[in-house]
């Protein structure tokens, strides 16, 4: 194993990690708010990494440049749609879960949601 | 398409816009033929309408983005991408979640369009962030842990895109 390759399977399998983590959360977390956070953050290192990975063992520089183009085109996807699950669950009156009453606001700012 | 009553309907012609976003178009295309020269056919139309169609629906002359700030810019989101990421990765996995959810309001400085909608979405990846709502000048973002620096982040945030769109933060 070359150390290209090393560092190939290592990012791969990091990715996969990642990968698993989003869908642990998107499982374990208490509402829709909260996988979303899953979904988009931890998903998208997973490619990140997933591609880097690839990319590594790519035949020539065009196509290792093809799978790395996937990673910012699926970001644009994932945080889009991300924002307009976000918004309509909202505009449903789905409040976010376990949002303590009075919280304290950190930084100045105002707190809503929650019973 | 909108009418804009401090524009003309017709976008005036930009020969730097139209080279550097044909060329930008151009390369797309050779990635995605992965370098094969016989597909330069569809590729020369594909290139040529998708510069068109850039350049009606973004027309030139709102502000060239500044090179040192995309570097910044691109340099900060991938830290703080690969931070929310790992961030959230581990209360996933964590056996007693820690989590503090709240929804928090908070001014936008930025100035509405391309600005504020790259800010939602930027927002939404990363760490502890997530855009809901975005009406006038305040956004409403679902927080996973209330008590980290939020508003910190967002204005670093905002920081870095007026620096790279050369606009007022």
């Amino acid at each position: 194993m070359t150390p290209l390759e090393a560092l190939s399977a290592l990012l791969l399998l990091a990715g996969a990690g990642f990968y698993l983590a989003g869908t642990v959360g998107l499982l374990r977390f208490p509402d829709v708010y909260a996988r979303l956070h899953a979904l988009t953050k931890a998903d998208n290192l997973g490619l990140g990494l997933i591609a880097l990975g690839l990319a590594l063992q790519a035949e020539n520089l065009a196509a290792g440049l093809k799978i790395l183009l996937v990673w910012p085109l699926v970001l644009v996807a994932s945080a889009a749609v991300s924002f307009a699950i976000a918004r309509r669950a909202h505009e449903l009156g789905i409040a976010p879960a376990g949002a303590a009453s009075p919280v304290q606001p950190a930084g100045g700012v105002d707190q809503r949601g929650g019973p | 398409m909108h009418a804009r009553p401090d524009r003309s309907p017709l976008p005036r012609f930009s020969l730097s816009a139209t080279l550097w976003r044909g060329g930008a178009f151009a390369l797309i295309w050779w990635i995605l033929a992965e370098g094969r020269a016989d597909s330069w056919g569809i590729g020369a139309v594909t290139v040529a309408l998708a510069t068109t169609a850039s350049l009606r629906l973004a027309p030139p002359g709102q502000g060239r983005v500044s090179f040192p700030g995309l570097l910044g810019f691109a340099a900060f989101f991938l830290v703080q991408s690969a931070w929310g990421g790992a961030q959230v990765a581990a209360r996933a996995f964590r056996s007693r979640m820690d989590l503090a959810p709240a929804l928090v309001d908070l001014p936008v400085t930025l100035p509405a369009g391309m600005a504020r909608i790259l800010l939602l979405n930027t927002l939404n990846l990363m760490p502890g962030t997530v855009s809901v709502e975005l009406r006038g000048n305040r956004l409403c973002l679902h927080v996973l842990d209330h008590r980290l620096p939020v508003a910190e982040e967002v204005r670093q945030t905002e920081a870095h895109i007026a620096r790279m769109l050369r606009v007022a933060a």
